[in-house]
């Protein structure tokens, strides 16, 4: 018995010990290490992968990769620039004499999709084919369907026969319930096309635009309007086995998904049939590497002259985790488990030091990305309210730019965003055509007397309303009824009690104060917007009287309505990028600054940590995934992660003596008493 | 009249109100023991209740003007209590650690080094003057609520047991589908629908805490009316009404002490649980903790405004069960028996 007893403690030891040694944290094969594979996390699964409705940050994450675009934006320059990607070159433009804009787009020849079953479709062995313009006119199709329910509809409107073709379509799909169950591409060719589209032979499609929207050449950068195959469409269908096609894109991008499990993992693998990889002598200006970038690119290596002109993609693999909490997801950034993160709120101040990288994180070879993204926050005066509206005239407008006066931005943003966000000048975020570094508005300087001069100029001396005899009083109205939510808004009523007047807050859910929006029962709110492409008039718009909530429920939330400013914006918009735009978008702000409808507070900022294998990163700000422009030197990494995870044994073997010290003892005490 | 001269009167008015039931009980031999009891055995907390009711009060006592505001030119117009005129200008800009001389993040200067004993929070206020304010809600969730509940409870409770009947299947229907419902998502479904002032939470936790307390004396009524001197004033031909009130109503005040204290702290407690979902009374300790929800994971971490929240919490409810319990064992005559 007792040798049994030394036999078998001797075999746990001698497992124990294997199993230490054996023992490693790498979450990945060893095999991979050697590959270009980057990898990534995420938090939830998209809710779908359709590009027609796809408009979140994690699904353009995969779709955005998938689906090849006619145009993209050029990855360096900025302000953003737009680049033909499928086209062959960006679409010649002429200007209707009826209020349409022609759009004609030219088609690369010999794309092809990705590989896929769904081309069977098309014959027994067929595992790709070309993609033709009737593919883009296809998915316009499905934009307009209002089965598909796309998000973009507005604006795809301003495409000429758009609502028709929707309106025909239902019409039908009423009229005879046989039609419905048609092939989709059946149901469109019988309906007939949308009449602005017009696909003209097999690579030329020419759109038919309203001359007031020159913007929608934007949304052809952005998948929505990406080539989808019909056979896709058809095949995935979610029946016998077959994943829906919301949840199987099938594109001609730069990377194909191979896996993709939602509670898990996704893979997304370079396509071979990209035109990049296929044609690198085509030098295309979205498949090789850019030669020219924006101030400080080749300062910071993105302009390399070994990387530039080099075919696209340089990451073969991408790999997705979820995480579902930020502190993990960011230790396993620091292993080198990841190779890009954010910067958490719960180890900023550990991470950033006075704006930069701590001395820590650069030791660790970590760099850090700065991106003001094209977003506003703002806090809004509704015009249409007696005291800080147009109908108080002067009185309300010096009242106005007073309580605009006093509200310190940078402080703000040091509290609540630690120092995440560019102090807003205008409603234009950097980046943009029209947005003026230099400009400083006079009214959101901060300056305590001269708000005080104004405020007795509009009739409010220290902020005592003559009518009450008692400091002004006005309403904040607010969704966010959260604890900190309220010290957010008790800053900015703080700032405004130094001029006298008192500014209440009025925190209620989210129906309750659409219900007041909706009556125009505020005075004060505050609002954020984010771009869905890079151009002024996707931020100007939202101070137009045509978009004031009161009059059309638009996103005006200010009901600002102004004549002057409504005739700019309409030359404005249909203006290209030039001196005379830029001369009526000064105009614009003008009229805005002295106004003040809104008091400007941010540009809210992403900061973004990349390990120094990691190359060409730079944030786009947009939800536009560029990972064919960024490579990385998996050696580098390999050797890092072996550095910084190299076991720390001691404790083991310490805890291990521990508890051979104590259990050994027992388990003969134990067998000696059973004896 | 201005808003802080009601709540001054109203101030005045408990105060008296409470002298009168002292000197009130101070002829009754039964409370006059009670309390000596309780004073005997458990003096700290009694102490401590007593400390936190006066800082309640020397923040319920305002008036306006008389004090120098700084910038906050509205402050001159509104009626400071004398807790704010003791904490006036306090003011820092963002958080300082205890007794700090510099901002936490940063190192600026502060306006006043070394005088925040407890810090200061986000925004810059003093955590010792939010700490010390918490008290003052504390008691009037706790207070106002069980004057709410507990005569709901007791006109529900006396009806049902003493009339029996149809009146008692009523009360008792009533009882079950409320206590059959989750406490805590009715309370929050009646918050939103009577909004978020204070009143309105004591109204939510008064109509959701009643149905225990009306149990117990739906319980006790029965035993009551069944009782001799009971029966003989029914006899001698006293009004129902009478007999409630003289005889049952009486002997069911020491089951009222004792739940007021002991509900008294579960408010407080249920009003932290509310501000932590985003729904409580502004001011609170709830809110406190709410508000630094996430400072403890902040790296260098923050510690000072959810550790005084939650102690400030902690010692007025452990206080007030201390309390709670001495009077059960005191006046309940079940504990009587046992301890006998």
């Amino acid at each position: 018995m007792k040798s049994l007893a030394k036999r078998f403690s001797k075999r746990a030891l001698f497992l124990f010990v294997l199993l230490v040694l054996a023992c490693t944290n790498n979450p990945y094969p060893d095999a991979d290490s050697d590959k270009k594979i980057l990898y990534r996390s995420y938090v939830e699964a998209p809710r779908t992968l359709d590009p027609a409705v796809a408009y979140t940050t994690n699904a353009h994450a995969i779709t955005g990769e998938v689906y090849d675009t006619l145009l993209e934006y050029h990855y360096l320059k900025r302000p953003y620039e737009l680049i033909p990607a499928l086209a062959a070159a960006l679409p010649e433009v002429m200007t209707l004499n009826d209020g349409w804009t022609s759009y004609r787009f030219e088609m690369r020849k010999g794309l092809l999709y990705q590989n896929d079953p769904c081309f069977e479709l098309d014959g027994p062995g067929h595992l790709t084919r070309e993609v033709v313009m009737e593919d883009v006119a296809f998915e316009l199709m499905r934009l307009a369907d209002p089965e598909v329910n796309s998000p973009i509809v507005e604006p795809m409107s301003n495409i000429q026969g758009f609502q028709d073709f929707s309106a025909r379509l239902m019409a039908r799909r009423e009229a005879d319930p046989a039609f419905s169950e048609q092939p989709l591409p059946l149901q469109y060719a019988e309906v007939g096309p949308i009449e602005g589209a017009k696909v003209e032979g097999r690579y030329t499609l020419t759109l038919r635009v309203s001359t007031e929207y020159p913007q929608i050449l934007y949304w052809f950068a952005m998948p929505f309007t990406a080539p989808v195959p019909w056979e896709a469409v058809e095949y995935y269908d979610g029946d016998e086995g077959r994943p829906s096609f919301s949840d199987h894109p099938v594109g001609a991008g730069p990377y194909v998904l191979s896996e993709y499990d939602k509670q898990s993992r996704f893979v997304l693998e370079a396509n071979p049939n990209w035109y990049g990889v296929l044609h690198p002598e085509w030098k295309a200006p979205a498949a090789t590497y850019p030669s020219e970038g924006a101030p400080g690119d080749f300062e910071a290596g993105r302009l390399d002259p070994e990387m530039v002109g080099q075919p696209l993609p340089f990451i073969e693999r991408i790999e997705f985790s979820r995480e579902k909490e930020s502190i993990p997801l960011f230790n396993k950034f620091l292993q080198g488990y990841y190779d890009a993160a954010g910067v958490i709120k719960e180890s900023f101040d550990k991470v950033i030091h006075e704006g930069g990288l701590s001395d820590s994180m650069e030791e660790s070879g970590i760099s850090l990305e700065k991106s003001v993204q094209p977003s506003i926050f703002y806090i809004g005066f509704n015009m249409d309210d007696a005291t800080v509206g147009s109908e108080g005239g002067e009185r309300s407008r010096k009242l106005r730019q007073a309580m605009s006066l006093v509200v310190d931005t940078d402080e703000y943003t040091r509290l609540f965003s630690n120092g995440r966000g560019v102090s807003a000048q205008s409603p234009l975020p950097p980046g943009l055509f029209g947005y003026d570094p230099e400009y400083v508005n006079p009214y959101r300087l901060i300056d305590l007397e001269r708000a005080r001069e104004l405020l007795a100029e509009a009739g409010y001396p220290d902020g005592i309303d003559p009518e009450t005899g008692r400091p002004l009083e006005l309403t904040f109205d607010t969704q966010d009824t959260s604890a900190q939510g309220r010290l957010r808004f008790e800053f900015f009523t703080r700032a405004w009690r130094q001029l006298g007047i008192n500014v209440k807050i009025e925190a209620t859910n989210y129906n309750q104060f659409q219900e007041k929006v909706r009556n125009g029962a505020y005075q004060l709110f505050m609002w954020g917007w984010i771009a869905d492409y890079p151009d002024p008039e996707n931020f100007l718009f939202l101070l137009s009287s045509e978009m004031s909530r009161s009059v059309s429920d638009g996103p005006n939330t200010a009901n600002f309505q102004n004549p002057e400013y409504d005739e700019l914006y309409l030359e404005m918009k249909g203006l290209p990028n030039g001196p005379r735009r830029q001369e009526v978008i000064g105009e614009m702000l003008g009229i805005l600054e002295e106004e003040r409808p809104w008091i400007e507070l941010t540009h809210s900022e992403a900061y973004s940590l990349f390990h120094k294998w990691l190359k060409n990163v730079k944030t786009m700000g947009m939800s536009t995934p560029m990972t064919k422009y960024r490579d990385l030197d998996h050696g580098l990494r390999a050797q890092k992660r072996e550095a910084w995870n190299r076991p720390v044994l001691w404790p083991i073997y310490v805890g291990s003596a521990l508890v051979v010290a104590l259990v050994i003892p027992g388990i003969f005490t134990f067998m000696r008493e059973r004896q | 009249m201005a808003d802080w001269v009601w709540s001054n009167v109203v101030v005045a008015l408990l105060l008296m109100g409470t002298g009168g039931v002292v000197f009130y009980a101070r002829r009754s031999r039964m409370w006059t023991e009670t309390f000596s009891d309780l004073w005997r055995r458990r003096r700290f907390a009694v102490l401590v209740i007593g400390f936190y009711v006066l800082v309640a009060l020397l923040d319920s006592v305002a008036w306006v003007g008389g004090m120098d505001q700084g910038e906050d030119t509205v402050a001159r117009y509104e009626a400071q209590s004398i807790l704010d005129r003791l904490f006036a200008g306090s003011q820092e800009r963002s958080y300082s650690a205890p007794f700090a001389d510099v901002e936490f993040y940063g190192g600026a200067p502060l306006t006043h080094p070394g005088a925040h004993i407890l810090g200061t929070d986000l925004i810059g206020r003093d955590v010792l003057y939010l700490s010390l304010k918490g008290a003052r809600v504390a008691l009037l969730i706790g207070g106002l609520t069980s004057l709410l509940a507990i005569p709901l409870a007791l006109l529900f409770g006396i009806s049902a047991g003493y009339f029996g009947g149809r009146i008692d299947d009523v009360v008792f229907f009533v009882m079950s589908t409320l206590a059959s419902m989750p406490g805590l998502l009715l309370l929050i479904a009646l918050i939103m629908v009577l909004g978020k002032s204070t009143v309105a939470v004591c109204f939510a936790l008064a109509i959701t805490g009643w149905v225990g307390f009306c149990r117990v004396v739906r319980g006790e009524t029965f035993k009551l009316r069944e009782l001799e001197y009971v029966s003989a004033a029914r006899a001698l031909g006293v009004s129902e009404f009478g007999i409630i009130v003289r005889h049952i109503l009486p002997n069911l005040m020491h089951l009222v002490i004792i739940t007021f204290v002991l509900m008294f702290s579960g408010l407080v407690l249920s009003e932290a649980i509310l501000s932590w979902l985003g729904i409580g009374v502004d001011g609170s300790w709830g809110q406190m903790i709410d508000q630094a929800r996430n400072e403890l994971s902040r790296d260098p971490i923050v510690w000072w405004n959810i550790v005084s929240a939650g102690l400030a919490l902690f010692g007025l409810i452990l206080a007030v069960n201390f309390v709670g319990d001495a009077l059960r064992d005191t006046l309940d005559p079940r504990t009587l028996r046992e301890t006998e």
